[in-house]
Protein backbone atom coordinates (compact mmCIF):
# COMPACT_ATOMS: atom_id res chain seq x y z
CA UNK A 1 0.00 0.00 0.00
CA UNK A 2 1.29 3.63 -0.67
CA UNK A 3 2.34 5.68 2.08
CA UNK A 4 0.66 8.74 3.14
CA UNK A 5 1.96 12.12 2.09
CA UNK A 6 2.97 14.56 4.67
CA UNK A 7 2.01 17.79 4.48
CA UNK A 8 2.94 18.90 7.70
CA UNK A 9 4.51 18.06 11.15
CA UNK A 10 4.60 19.93 14.76
CA UNK A 11 5.03 19.06 18.40
CA UNK A 12 2.63 20.75 20.83
CA UNK A 13 4.47 21.21 24.05
CA UNK A 14 2.64 20.84 27.35
CA UNK A 15 0.24 23.92 28.02
CA UNK A 16 -0.38 24.71 24.62
CA UNK A 17 -2.28 23.65 21.50
CA UNK A 18 -2.18 24.25 17.79
CA UNK A 19 -4.85 25.68 15.82
CA UNK A 20 -4.36 23.82 12.05
CA UNK A 21 -6.59 24.03 8.63
CA UNK A 22 -7.53 20.60 8.08
CA UNK A 23 -8.90 20.46 4.54
CA UNK A 24 -11.30 17.52 3.25
CA UNK A 25 -9.35 14.61 2.36
CA UNK A 26 -6.68 15.32 4.99
CA UNK A 27 -6.09 12.98 8.13
CA UNK A 28 -4.87 14.72 11.58
CA UNK A 29 -2.54 11.96 13.56
CA UNK A 30 -2.67 12.63 17.09
CA UNK A 31 0.01 10.93 18.45
CA UNK A 32 1.54 10.01 21.65
CA UNK A 33 5.47 11.07 22.08
CA UNK A 34 6.54 9.25 25.85
CA UNK A 35 2.93 7.88 26.65
CA UNK A 36 0.34 8.74 28.58
CA UNK A 37 -0.85 12.22 27.46
CA UNK A 38 -4.37 12.78 26.84
CA UNK A 39 -5.54 15.41 24.11
CA UNK A 40 -8.33 18.08 24.39
CA UNK A 41 -9.95 18.77 20.45
CA UNK A 42 -12.30 21.74 19.16
CA UNK A 43 -13.60 21.38 15.84
CA UNK A 44 -14.62 24.14 13.51
CA UNK A 45 -16.14 24.20 10.01
CA UNK A 46 -13.01 26.58 8.26
CA UNK A 47 -15.68 28.32 6.63
CA UNK A 48 -18.69 28.57 9.42
CA UNK A 49 -17.54 29.03 12.60
CA UNK A 50 -21.04 28.30 13.77
CA UNK A 51 -20.64 25.31 12.74
CA UNK A 52 -18.68 23.26 15.74
CA UNK A 53 -18.09 19.39 16.73
CA UNK A 54 -20.52 18.38 19.39
CA UNK A 55 -19.87 15.73 22.22
CA UNK A 56 -23.42 15.81 22.49
CA UNK A 57 -24.91 14.38 19.37
CA UNK A 58 -21.68 12.32 18.76
CA UNK A 59 -22.02 10.51 22.08
CA UNK A 60 -25.64 9.62 21.49
CA UNK A 61 -24.69 8.20 18.21
CA UNK A 62 -21.52 6.48 19.14
CA UNK A 63 -21.41 6.06 22.82
CA UNK A 64 -18.79 7.83 25.60
CA UNK A 65 -16.06 6.59 23.80
CA UNK A 66 -15.98 7.13 20.18
CA UNK A 67 -13.51 5.11 18.64
CA UNK A 68 -12.33 3.97 15.08
CA UNK A 69 -15.13 3.66 12.25
CA UNK A 70 -16.71 6.58 14.42
CA UNK A 71 -17.58 9.96 13.33
CA UNK A 72 -17.48 13.24 15.33
CA UNK A 73 -20.81 15.16 14.30
CA UNK A 74 -21.39 19.04 14.96
CA UNK A 75 -24.22 20.29 16.51
CA UNK A 76 -27.62 20.90 15.90
CA UNK A 77 -29.09 22.24 13.71
CA UNK A 78 -26.56 21.09 10.88
CA UNK A 79 -25.28 17.79 12.38
CA UNK A 80 -22.98 16.99 9.68
CA UNK A 81 -19.73 14.29 10.09
CA UNK A 82 -17.31 16.42 10.36
CA UNK A 83 -14.71 14.12 10.98
CA UNK A 84 -14.19 10.18 10.63
CA UNK A 85 -11.71 8.04 13.09
CA UNK A 86 -9.86 6.30 10.17
CA UNK A 87 -7.80 4.34 13.30
CA UNK A 88 -6.92 4.60 16.96
CA UNK A 89 -4.45 2.47 18.65
CA UNK A 90 -5.59 2.61 21.97
CA UNK A 91 -9.68 2.84 21.52
CA UNK A 92 -10.25 4.58 25.24
CA UNK A 93 -11.54 8.35 24.30
CA UNK A 94 -13.92 10.67 25.92
CA UNK A 95 -17.05 12.61 25.72
CA UNK A 96 -18.51 12.62 28.92
CA UNK A 97 -16.22 15.48 30.57
CA UNK A 98 -16.04 19.08 29.68
CA UNK A 99 -12.40 20.66 29.03
CA UNK A 100 -10.99 21.05 32.50
CA UNK A 101 -10.28 25.30 33.36
CA UNK A 102 -9.47 27.71 35.68
CA UNK A 103 -12.22 27.23 37.80
CA UNK A 104 -11.72 23.40 38.79
CA UNK A 105 -7.71 23.89 39.29
CA UNK A 106 -8.84 27.37 41.65
CA UNK A 107 -11.92 25.69 43.04
CA UNK A 108 -10.00 22.52 43.89
CA UNK A 109 -6.40 22.57 44.32
CA UNK A 110 -6.12 26.30 45.07
CA UNK A 111 -3.81 27.23 41.89
CA UNK A 112 -4.04 31.02 40.84
CA UNK A 113 -3.07 30.35 37.47
CA UNK A 114 -3.08 26.77 36.21
CA UNK A 115 -2.87 25.00 32.88
CA UNK A 116 -6.21 24.26 31.94
CA UNK A 117 -7.77 23.05 28.55
CA UNK A 118 -10.43 25.93 28.84
CA UNK A 119 -7.49 28.26 28.38
CA UNK A 120 -5.06 26.46 26.30
CA UNK A 121 -7.50 26.43 23.44
CA UNK A 122 -9.00 29.87 24.14
CA UNK A 123 -5.46 30.49 23.07
CA UNK A 124 -4.31 28.46 20.42
CA UNK A 125 -8.03 29.39 18.23
CA UNK A 126 -7.13 33.25 19.48
CA UNK A 127 -4.86 32.56 16.02
CA UNK A 128 -8.45 32.61 14.49
CA UNK A 129 -9.73 35.66 16.16
CA UNK A 130 -11.96 33.28 18.31
CA UNK A 131 -12.93 34.45 21.76
CA UNK A 132 -12.69 32.24 25.22
CA UNK A 133 -16.53 32.03 24.75
CA UNK A 134 -16.21 30.14 21.65
CA UNK A 135 -14.07 27.11 22.65
CA UNK A 136 -16.89 24.12 22.61
CA UNK A 137 -17.23 20.84 24.59
CA UNK A 138 -13.92 18.90 24.04
CA UNK A 139 -13.75 15.50 22.68
CA UNK A 140 -10.91 13.94 24.84
CA UNK A 141 -8.71 11.73 23.00
CA UNK A 142 -6.68 8.83 25.13
CA UNK A 143 -8.87 9.82 28.46
CA UNK A 144 -9.76 6.75 30.14
CA UNK A 145 -13.00 7.65 31.56
CA UNK A 146 -16.23 5.75 33.03
CA UNK A 147 -19.45 6.07 34.95
CA UNK A 148 -19.96 4.92 38.52
CA UNK A 149 -22.90 3.76 40.14
CA UNK A 150 -23.99 7.01 41.27
CA UNK A 151 -24.35 8.53 37.59
CA UNK A 152 -20.95 10.66 38.57
CA UNK A 153 -18.43 10.35 34.93
CA UNK A 154 -14.86 9.71 36.49
CA UNK A 155 -11.11 9.41 35.02
CA UNK A 156 -8.58 6.97 35.58
CA UNK A 157 -5.20 6.57 34.05
CA UNK A 158 -4.10 5.63 31.07
CA UNK A 159 -2.02 2.83 29.73
CA UNK A 160 -0.93 4.71 25.83
CA UNK A 161 2.54 3.98 25.04
CA UNK A 162 4.51 6.42 22.70
CA UNK A 163 3.32 6.00 18.80
CA UNK A 164 -0.17 5.58 19.81
CA UNK A 165 -2.30 7.37 17.48
CA UNK A 166 -5.92 8.65 16.57
CA UNK A 167 -5.93 9.51 12.81
CA UNK A 168 -9.21 11.75 12.35
CA UNK A 169 -9.67 12.57 8.40
CA UNK A 170 -11.33 15.74 7.64
CA UNK A 171 -15.00 15.27 5.69
CA UNK A 172 -15.36 18.83 5.17
CA UNK A 173 -12.70 22.04 5.64
CA UNK A 174 -12.28 22.51 9.43
CA UNK A 175 -10.27 24.06 11.76
CA UNK A 176 -8.69 21.53 14.18
CA UNK A 177 -7.56 22.56 17.59
CA UNK A 178 -5.91 19.93 19.56
CA UNK A 179 -3.90 20.53 22.61
CA UNK A 180 -1.96 18.89 25.77
CA UNK A 181 -4.44 18.38 28.29
CA UNK A 182 -3.00 20.69 31.76
CA UNK A 183 -3.81 18.57 34.00
CA UNK A 184 -0.88 17.40 35.94
CA UNK A 185 -2.41 16.88 39.91
CA UNK A 186 -5.43 14.68 38.01
CA UNK A 187 -5.11 10.91 36.65
CA UNK A 188 -6.03 12.01 33.14
CA UNK A 189 -2.15 12.01 32.05
CA UNK A 190 -1.18 10.23 34.56
CA UNK A 191 -0.03 13.39 36.96
CA UNK A 192 2.54 14.32 34.03
CA UNK A 193 2.49 16.67 31.06
CA UNK A 194 4.25 15.78 27.98
CA UNK A 195 3.91 16.55 24.42
CA UNK A 196 2.24 15.38 21.16
CA UNK A 197 2.92 14.93 17.91
CA UNK A 198 1.10 15.95 15.22
CA UNK A 199 0.79 15.33 11.46
CA UNK A 200 -1.22 15.94 8.65
CA UNK A 201 -1.29 13.51 6.06
CA UNK A 202 -3.20 13.60 2.55
CA UNK A 203 -5.76 10.89 2.75
CA UNK A 204 -5.05 8.29 0.44
CA UNK A 205 -7.86 6.69 -2.01
CA UNK A 206 -7.97 3.14 0.28
CA UNK A 207 -8.28 6.06 3.33
CA UNK A 208 -11.52 7.56 1.55
CA UNK A 209 -12.78 4.40 1.01
CA UNK A 210 -13.17 3.02 4.29
CA UNK A 211 -15.70 5.52 5.54
CA UNK A 212 -19.51 4.58 5.49
CA UNK A 213 -21.94 6.99 3.29
CA UNK A 214 -23.94 8.99 5.95
CA UNK A 215 -27.32 10.28 4.72
CA UNK A 216 -27.62 13.98 3.84
CA UNK A 217 -30.99 14.70 5.26
CA UNK A 218 -33.43 18.24 4.31
CA UNK A 219 -32.99 18.23 8.40
CA UNK A 220 -29.14 19.45 8.24
CA UNK A 221 -29.83 23.10 7.82
CA UNK A 222 -27.35 25.99 6.79
CA UNK A 223 -27.94 29.60 7.60
CA UNK A 224 -29.90 30.17 4.29
CA UNK A 225 -32.63 27.63 6.17
CA UNK A 226 -32.71 30.20 9.41
CA UNK A 227 -34.84 32.59 9.45
CA UNK A 228 -32.17 34.52 11.54
CA UNK A 229 -28.86 33.98 9.42
CA UNK A 230 -27.37 37.16 11.08
CA UNK A 231 -24.42 36.63 13.22
CA UNK A 232 -25.43 38.85 16.57
CA UNK A 233 -22.36 41.23 16.75
CA UNK A 234 -22.91 42.84 20.14
CA UNK A 235 -23.66 41.32 23.74
CA UNK A 236 -26.83 42.33 25.42
CA UNK A 237 -29.98 40.53 24.74
CA UNK A 238 -32.84 42.95 23.47
CA UNK A 239 -35.88 41.94 22.61
CA UNK A 240 -37.10 42.22 18.74
CA UNK A 241 -40.71 43.88 18.32
CA UNK A 242 -41.14 42.44 15.51
CA UNK A 243 -40.62 38.56 16.06
CA UNK A 244 -43.77 36.80 16.00
CA UNK A 245 -43.55 32.73 17.18
CA UNK A 246 -43.29 30.52 14.18
CA UNK A 247 -42.72 27.13 16.01
CA UNK A 248 -42.87 23.86 13.78
CA UNK A 249 -46.25 22.01 13.82
CA UNK A 250 -48.31 23.81 15.67
CA UNK A 251 -50.52 24.42 16.90
CA UNK A 252 -50.19 20.24 18.65
CA UNK A 253 -53.53 19.07 18.36
CA UNK A 254 -54.58 15.52 19.96
CA UNK A 255 -57.88 13.69 18.44
CA UNK A 256 -59.59 10.51 19.26
CA UNK A 257 -58.29 6.79 17.80
CA UNK A 258 -61.36 4.86 19.02
CA UNK A 259 -59.77 1.10 19.35
CA UNK A 260 -61.81 -1.42 19.49
CA UNK A 261 -60.28 -4.35 21.31
CA UNK A 262 -61.33 -8.33 21.35
CA UNK A 263 -61.64 -10.01 24.91
CA UNK A 264 -58.46 -11.45 23.78
CA UNK A 265 -56.88 -8.73 23.19
CA UNK A 266 -57.65 -6.77 26.29
CA UNK A 267 -56.32 -10.46 28.07
CA UNK A 268 -52.95 -9.46 25.97
CA UNK A 269 -53.28 -6.30 26.84
CA UNK A 270 -53.39 -6.43 30.74
CA UNK A 271 -50.55 -8.68 30.82
CA UNK A 272 -48.30 -5.88 28.87
CA UNK A 273 -48.93 -2.89 29.80
CA UNK A 274 -47.51 -0.39 32.34
CA UNK A 275 -49.62 0.07 35.55
CA UNK A 276 -46.62 1.03 37.20
CA UNK A 277 -46.34 4.45 34.61
CA UNK A 278 -49.80 4.70 33.49
CA UNK A 279 -51.88 3.79 36.57
CA UNK A 280 -55.57 3.14 35.25
CA UNK A 281 -54.93 5.47 32.04
CA UNK A 282 -55.55 2.58 29.43
CA UNK A 283 -55.46 5.12 26.83
CA UNK A 284 -52.20 6.43 27.92
CA UNK A 285 -50.73 2.91 28.01
CA UNK A 286 -51.87 1.91 24.81
CA UNK A 287 -49.90 4.22 23.23
CA UNK A 288 -47.05 3.93 25.09
CA UNK A 289 -47.22 0.59 23.85
CA UNK A 290 -48.08 1.47 19.83
CA UNK A 291 -44.66 3.63 19.98
CA UNK A 292 -42.47 0.99 22.26
CA UNK A 293 -43.44 -1.29 19.43
CA UNK A 294 -42.49 1.18 16.63
CA UNK A 295 -39.18 1.60 17.80
CA UNK A 296 -38.35 -2.16 18.63
CA UNK A 297 -39.57 -2.93 15.06
CA UNK A 298 -38.46 0.10 12.97
CA UNK A 299 -35.24 2.15 14.62
CA UNK A 300 -32.09 1.91 13.39
CA UNK A 301 -30.43 3.14 16.24
CA UNK A 302 -30.77 3.71 19.97
CA UNK A 303 -33.37 5.52 20.88
CA UNK A 304 -32.89 8.84 21.16
CA UNK A 305 -29.73 8.86 18.77
CA UNK A 306 -30.33 9.68 14.66
CA UNK A 307 -30.36 7.08 11.98
CA UNK A 308 -26.74 7.82 10.09
CA UNK A 309 -27.03 4.08 8.18
CA UNK A 310 -27.27 5.66 4.41
CA UNK A 311 -30.56 4.25 2.65
CA UNK B 1 -68.57 -10.84 24.35
CA UNK B 2 -68.55 -7.44 23.40
CA UNK B 3 -65.49 -5.62 22.21
CA UNK B 4 -64.03 -2.88 24.83
CA UNK B 5 -63.26 0.26 23.22
CA UNK B 6 -59.58 2.10 24.36
CA UNK B 7 -60.07 5.99 23.14
CA UNK B 8 -55.82 6.50 22.14
CA UNK B 9 -55.35 10.00 22.31
CA UNK B 10 -52.74 11.13 19.33
CA UNK B 11 -51.61 14.37 18.30
CA UNK B 12 -50.63 14.62 14.30
CA UNK B 13 -47.41 13.92 14.45
CA UNK B 14 -47.83 10.38 15.85
CA UNK B 15 -50.71 9.57 13.22
CA UNK B 16 -48.49 10.98 10.63
CA UNK B 17 -46.11 8.50 11.64
CA UNK B 18 -48.88 5.62 11.75
CA UNK B 19 -50.00 6.86 8.59
CA UNK B 20 -46.02 6.22 6.65
CA UNK B 21 -45.93 3.12 8.55
CA UNK B 22 -49.32 2.15 7.10
CA UNK B 23 -48.32 3.12 3.82
CA UNK B 24 -45.62 0.82 3.83
CA UNK B 25 -48.04 -2.18 4.19
CA UNK B 26 -47.71 -2.91 7.14
CA UNK B 27 -51.55 -2.63 8.10
CA UNK B 28 -54.61 -1.80 6.36
CA UNK B 29 -55.40 1.07 8.60
CA UNK B 30 -54.91 3.21 12.11
CA UNK B 31 -57.01 0.28 14.20
CA UNK B 32 -54.93 -2.73 12.60
CA UNK B 33 -51.83 -1.04 13.31
CA UNK B 34 -52.80 -0.58 17.06
CA UNK B 35 -53.67 -4.37 17.34
CA UNK B 36 -50.60 -5.66 15.21
CA UNK B 37 -48.52 -3.60 17.77
CA UNK B 38 -50.53 -5.28 20.71
CA UNK B 39 -49.65 -8.69 19.64
CA UNK B 40 -46.18 -7.98 17.87
CA UNK B 41 -45.40 -6.51 21.68
CA UNK B 42 -46.97 -8.91 23.80
CA UNK B 43 -44.91 -11.73 21.43
CA UNK B 44 -41.69 -9.98 22.19
CA UNK B 45 -42.52 -9.94 25.93
CA UNK B 46 -43.10 -13.47 26.11
CA UNK B 47 -40.29 -14.03 24.25
CA UNK B 48 -37.94 -12.33 26.80
CA UNK B 49 -39.54 -13.38 29.46
CA UNK B 50 -38.67 -17.03 28.12
CA UNK B 51 -35.25 -15.76 27.56
CA UNK B 52 -34.66 -14.04 30.74
CA UNK B 53 -34.03 -10.85 28.79
CA UNK B 54 -35.14 -7.85 30.68
CA UNK B 55 -37.98 -6.19 29.44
Amino acid sequence: MTQRQIISEFVIEPGTGKAIELLQGQILRVEQIEGGQCADFNCFNLHDYKEFMHCGRTRTVHGFHPTKGSFMWSAPPRERAMLYILEDTVGRNDVLFPRCSAYVYEASYGFAVHTNCHDIQAEAQREYCLTPDDVHDSFNLFMCTGVDADGHAFMTRQTTRPGDHVDLLALMDVLAIPNVCGADVMKTSNFALKPLKLTVFAARPADLAEVPKVPTLASQRTPRDFRNPTIKSDRPLRRDPSYKPEFPNTPIVVTELPVPLTPEEVAIFNTVKRTDIYGDDDAAALRDLLFSWWEERFLLAHAGAPAIESQ
Amino acid sequence: MTDTVVKLRLNQQQLELMDRTIAQGVAPDRVSLVRLALREYAAARKAEAASGTPQ
